[in-house]
């Protein structure tokens, strides 16, 4: 099997994390100011 | 470029050692950090709905982090590698992405749960209102001892990994664990729990994020593909892999549906997402702890490519095996914060699952009888706490033999899946065809997975055929979950049609799957044909009335 595609296959899956991770850490960032403005707690 | 097999050599397999005031300064600032998180939600006036569920209205972002958080746990890191080491290629994917699939087709039946019974805590406590008190307490045993495995096998990681890493040894790494995550847990419950697994998270997913990469290319990068495919068998270097498929990734498939029913850390999280967004959720979920896992699976898989040899051939040693041979002393402080992160934030979540169960189901049920008194139930938890980490801790020290306990509480689950999810869906389920259909689910399960009985000849086919029919179950409920019931049921008949000529004389060699699928068939076949004994027509709009906030707003206020 091609080595480029096996490193494609070992690498894929950190850049998913960084992904993930960015897209659930603006979403914390989003609950966090909407709670500071209607004044609901956070959990 | 150094290429590993070759590196390894020189080597050998020695640990790296983290100082001591290294290893003091991480846990103090971990551990301090999350008890300093948790102190910001301290509420002065107790609030038992809070303290189980928070505000039934948490927000995506921290609904996500908290569900991805609490599913990593340090077995999984273990055990996807292992697969990684065993199967080759596709033994990551083969533990990953079955176990993120059971975050995906919870989703479903999650918002039938809340549409139902929106103030529900437990998922025991739905089906008390129900069926009663005898469901319940199968629902809510089961979870209580998948709980305090789940923490005893925590706190073993944490102490395997001090034992590993650090000059302190097994002892103080469990205790450490078991007391630190008790601190930030204990007086604000599920509510800590949710936020402080968004921390736990970033420390987490941003170590798995630089690891992997910068393992695989200090262990020699591209180039240990061209030297080391070599070593695999032909089935470890393709993607098909049948070997895999039949002893990792099809018995974990079918636990799919077990574990997320029978999980009350996945019950807790439904109950405690805003209604609307269970959906984007648990998809974002099911994303971050498939990357995560494969990802870290997949460093096994390189060390089998490379040649490495476990030390005292435990596979749990492969990754720390990996970090302490290719990465810098620095990055293996990250590394440790990285397995302490996962483990606690699912700790935290088996602490308030099990304080919620015996609030609930235990006290709040059985005890009061529907007159709880909210401060008596705030201390019922907080003791269930104290107890459970006890119990935790002395199970760890004790290093006891689970696997029974653990095979037993699978196949609970099993049994209790087409039961469960039939009975918020139809009236007709009786709770005479609930009890019997997991008590003999239960016990036919026992007599395939420890051979009671001769799998030979027409006993052997029976089995098969039973076994069969419970593939058809597993797949006919996932896509009646999404499609309903009509294909729901179609696919039932077809994947049971079309896999028998497949598993006839073909399955009794794998009893692990074989016994899995009989308890799932079991069930669906005694519960439908109980049911259909009787003229029952449960209006299922009663589980909203019967299950209602403990909490006296006026108290809280």
């Amino acid at each position: 099997m091609d080595a480029n595609l096996l490193t494609a296959y070992v690498l894929i899956w950190p850049a998913m994390v960084l992904i993930s991770l960015l897209v659930m850490s603006v979403a914390v960032m989003r609950d966090i100011a909407v709670a500071k403005k209607t004044g609901e707690p956070l959990v | 470029m150094r290429v590993g097999s070759t590196f390894l050599a020189e080597q050998s397999s020695i640990f790296y050692q983290l100082q001591l005031p290294t290893v003091i300064l991480l846990l103090l600032v971990f551990y301090g950090g999350t008890f300093l998180m948790s102190m910001t939600i301290r509420q002065s006036k107790d609030n038992v709905d809070g303290y189980m569920n928070a505000t039934g209205a948490v927000g995506y972002g921290f609904s996500a982090a908290t569900m991805t958080a609490t599913w990593v746990w340090a077995a999984s890191f273990y055990a996807a590698a292992t697969s990684g080491y065993k199967y080759g290629l596709s033994g990551p994917i083969h533990y990953g992405m079955w176990g993120a699939l059971m975050i995906l087709f919870i989703y479903p039946f999650g918002r039938r749960f809340r549409a139902l019974a929106p103030e529900a805590h437990t998922l025991a406590e739905i089906m008390h209102a129900r069926h009663g008190r005898g469901s319940q307490m199968i629902l809510a045993g089961s979870n209580i001892v998948g709980s305090v495995i789940s923490l005893m096998v925590n706190f073993t990681a944490a102490g395997t990994l001090v034992d590993i890493l650090t000059p302190l040894n097994f002892s103080h790494g469990v205790l450490i664990a078991g007391i630190g995550v008790l601190s930030y847990t204990l007086w604000s419950g599920f509510r800590a729990s949710v936020l402080t697994d968004f921390a736990q998270l970033v420390a987490m997913m941003g170590a798995a994020a630089l690891i992997i990469p910068l393992v695989f290319f200090s262990a020699g990068g591209t180039g240990i593909f061209e030297e080391g495919m070599a070593r695999l068998t032909a089935e470890q270097a393709s993607f098909y892999s049948p070997t895999a498929i039949l002893e990792q990734g099809a018995p974990f498939f079918v636990a799919v549906l077990a574990y997320a029913i029978g999980n009350q850390t996945i019950a807790q999280r439904l109950f405690a997402v805003r209604e609307d967004l269970i959906k984007p959720t648990f998809i974002t979920a099911t994303v971050a702890y498939a990357a995560t896992v494969i990802g870290l699976g997949v460093l096994g898989m390189i060390a089998l490519i490379i040649g490495l040899e476990p030390v005292d051939g435990d596979h749990n040693n492969i990754i720390p095996q990996m970090a302490s041979t290719y990465l810098s002393p620095f990055m293996i402080g990250v590394f440790f914060i990285m397995v302490i992160g996962s483990l606690s934030s699912t700790a935290d979540s088996d602490l308030a699952a099990l304080s919620s169960i015996v609030m609930t189901d235990v006290y709040g049920k059985n005890i009061a009888k529907g007159r709880a008194n909210p401060r008596t139930m705030m201390l019922v938890g907080r003791v269930t706490m104290i107890v459970a980490t006890a119990l935790g801790i002395a199970f760890a020290s004790l290093k006891l033999d689970i696997l029974a306990a653990l095979i037993f509480v699978g196949a609970l689950w099993g049994a209790i899946v087409f039961p469960v999810i039939s009975s918020v869906y139809s009236g007709r389920v009786t709770n005479q065809a609930f009890m019997t259909s997991v008590i003999s689910a239960v016990i036919l399960f026992t007599l395939v997975r420890f051979e009671f009985i001769p799998l030979v000849g027409f006993v052997g086919t029976i089995f098969e055929i039973l076994a069969t029919i419970g593939i058809g179950v597993v797949l006919g409920l996932m896509a009646f979950g999404f499609f309903g019931r009509r294909v729901g049921l179609a696919v039932f008949v077809l994947a049971t049609v079309g896999f028998m000529p497949f598993t006839l004389n073909f399955l009794r060699d794998y009893l692990t799957l074989m016994s899995s699928l009989t308890a799932y068939s079991v069930s669906t076949i005694v519960c439908v044909a109980v049911s259909l004994m009787s003229d029952e027509d449960f209006d299922l709009s009663l589980i909203g009335e019967r299950v209602v906030a403990f909490n006296d707003p006026e108290q809280s206020e």
